[in-house]
């Protein structure tokens, strides 16, 4: 069985989430395709992809809203589907589009999700809602988008899951609020809850995620840590040369392109060892040399810009 | 962990009928505001509306289930039971059905609701119990507000009779719950699930009377609900047919049940 990312289960506690080449197809349209992936106990995995790649696609599959068209998907070592109701009892989950009946008040709403969860006590509910300033008393109706998106939150943690499923949990929410859920998760995390976050907001998914794929077109195109996306990725280098030099001297070098020499200032991109770039421009000498590491928004830019692969 | 479904059916039930508490009110007002006026009128209009039944051709009076006009029973079993308050109840039951299940769906609702331990087995038939509870409460309101009013206009309408015809619309328009149950297994949309099975219902009513004009056609009577429902005022409530639609209904709902479970939301 072949798995995406460090994710054997030789030896180590099973992983939270498993699916082994899962597919969902409606009728001849792409959902989702051989989806390959799993994710470790404790941990905060980011879910990643434009529009329409198949994020929610993946999260309604694994929470058996849809079912697969093959391939399988386990959760807590149990079938998505035959045990459907036994994983959702463990899972607290956000969809992307919150919605409840609007006449409900977020009090009437707790109450019937605490009824059908079997859960008495409601004290980290009203801890929840005072935290996140969550108006209970009014119906669903009366509230703006980013309120109701905090009930939201609140029947997804309520009682305190070992699995998160959190699609788009931001959406809507004030930049406190949205620092607050962050600062949440990290307790959760600390908690040992898994989070599978879906997330248009690579700033916190950078921020918060221990290990990030990307899916595109139905497939997943890459599945890692944060930090070893980085570390693969090309960097952006700004040097001002203390000598004069011309382009072809760095066209030269391994893995540099776009290279641009205007005056003294030279800009180019480099993909892997830095090393002969650096010992050129030692030979050369510098004034001053500036190498950014990309951030996850150009990260996701790049990959989304190289072709999908058949 | 609770994932007994039949604890959750019962708690989305309850769920249901508080949501839904003013809809017998609603809709047995409404009821009962016809059957009271009919009541409140018939003492100043008996003997012209018997006058009137007796030109009525009798296929005609035979295809609207009435058997005459001269009493206050055969009155309302006719202009009540005949097709208004059948077809009004079946919609009621349609609705108890559509609004927690496709409608919620179409609403973006169930994936809040089917992502906690909630069965889709059990939302189905919390909707077709809270659906049948409901009517049921409508159509107490019918009786009382009815029987009321004949009392107090002295119109003499026999308590036991209107009782049966009142008992006598459960089984049908339950019968189009189940309809609804297993449109909302088999498709997705409300619209789309409310059109077909008020397009069922309307194709069996017509069914039922076509066959009652046109000898050629009785035949068709057999597939409509309609040919079991017959007039319990006139004739006594038919338990083999009361029976009859009730389990008609009742697998309906379970095929519906089964066929939620198994497609996408």
């Amino acid at each position: 069985m072949e798995t995406t990312g460090a994710c054997s289960t030789l030896g180590r506690v099973p992983p939270i989430i498993q699916c082994v080449q899962l597919t969902k197809r409606y009728g001849r349209s792409r959902g989702i395709e051989d989806l390959t992936l799993a994710i470790e106990p404790g941990e905060v995995f980011g879910f990643l992809g434009p529009n329409g790649a198949g994020k929610t696609t993946t999260i309604r599959t694994l929470l058996d809203l849809h079912r697969a068209t093959s391939g399988s998907a386990q959760i807590f070592g149990l079938d998505s589907r035959r045990d459907s109701l036994a994983i959702r009892a463990r899972t607290g989950n956000l969809a992307g589009d919150f919605a409840i009946a609007p006449q409900l008040t977020g009090h009437r709403a707790l109450a019937l999700a605490a009824a059908v969860r079997g859960v008495d006590d409601l004290t980290r509910a009203h801890d929840l809602a005072e935290r996140f300033h969550a108006d209970l008393t009014r119906p669903l109706r009366e509230l703006s988008r980013g309120n109701r998106q905090k009930i939201g939150l609140l029947l997804a943690l309520f009682h305190s899951p070992e699995l998160l499923v959190l699609d788009e949990p931001t959406s809507g929410l004030d930049p406190l609020m949205q620092a607050s859920f962050l600062e949440l998760l990290e307790e959760e995390r600390e908690r040992g809850t898994t989070v599978f976050l879906s997330s248009h907001e690579l700033s916190e998914v950078q921020q918060i995620c221990d290990r990030v794929a990307m899916v595109r077109e139905g497939r997943l195109v890459a599945v890692e840590s944060v930090d070893e996306m980085r570390d693969r990725a090309s960097r952006h280098v700004v040097a001002e040369l203390a000598a004069a030099s011309t382009a072809d001297v760095f066209e030269r070098l391994p893995g540099v392109s776009d290279v641009e020499l205007v005056g003294a200032v030279l800009r180019c991109t480099v993909r892997g060892d830095v090393g002969p770039l650096v010992e050129a421009l030692a030979q050369i000498g510098v004034h001053d040399l500036e190498i950014g590491r990309p951030s996850l928004d150009e990260l996701f830019l790049e990959r989304y810009r190289e072709p999908v692969a058949a | 962990m609770r994932t007994w479904t039949g604890s959750t059916t019962v708690i989305l039930t309850r769920e249901r009928l508080s949501e839904q508490r003013f809809a017998p009110l609603i809709w047995g007002g409404a009821f009962g505001a016809c059957g009271a006026l009919m009541v409140f009128i018939w003492p100043v209009i008996s003997d012209s509306i018997a006058q009137i039944g007796k030109a009525y051709p009798k296929a005609l009076m035979e295809a609207f289930g009435m058997s005459g006009l001269d009493t206050v029973e055969r009155y309302i079993d006719g202009e009540l039971f005949g097709m208004l308050i059948p077809l009004a109840a079946a919609v009621l039951a349609l609705r108890g059905v559509t609004r927690p299940t496709v409608a919620a769906e179409d609403a973006g609702q169930l994936d809040t609701w089917l992502t906690m331990p909630i069965s889709r087995r059990a939302l189905m038939w919390s909707s077709v119990i809270s659906s049948g509870v409901i009517l049921a409460a409508t159509l107490l309101i019918l009786y009382v507000v009815t029987m009321a009013a004949s009392v107090l206009a002295g119109s003499g309408l026999s308590a036991a009779a209107f009782g049966r015809g009142v008992l006598n619309v459960w089984p049908l328009a339950m019968v189009f719950a189940g309809v609804a149950a297993l449109a909302a297994g088999l498709m997705r949309g409300s619209g789309r699930v409310t059109g077909v099975t008020v397009g069922v219902l309307t194709a069996m009513y017509f069914a039922d009377l076509a066959g009652k004009l046109a000898s050629n056609v009785s035949d068709l009577r057999w597939i409509s609900a309609f040919r079991y429902y017959g007039s319990a005022i006139e004739h006594g409530l038919d338990l083999t047919n009361v029976l009859g639609l009730s389990l008609t209904a009742l697998a309906l709902a379970a095929a519906g049940a089964e066929c939620f479970n198994r497609r996408d939301i």
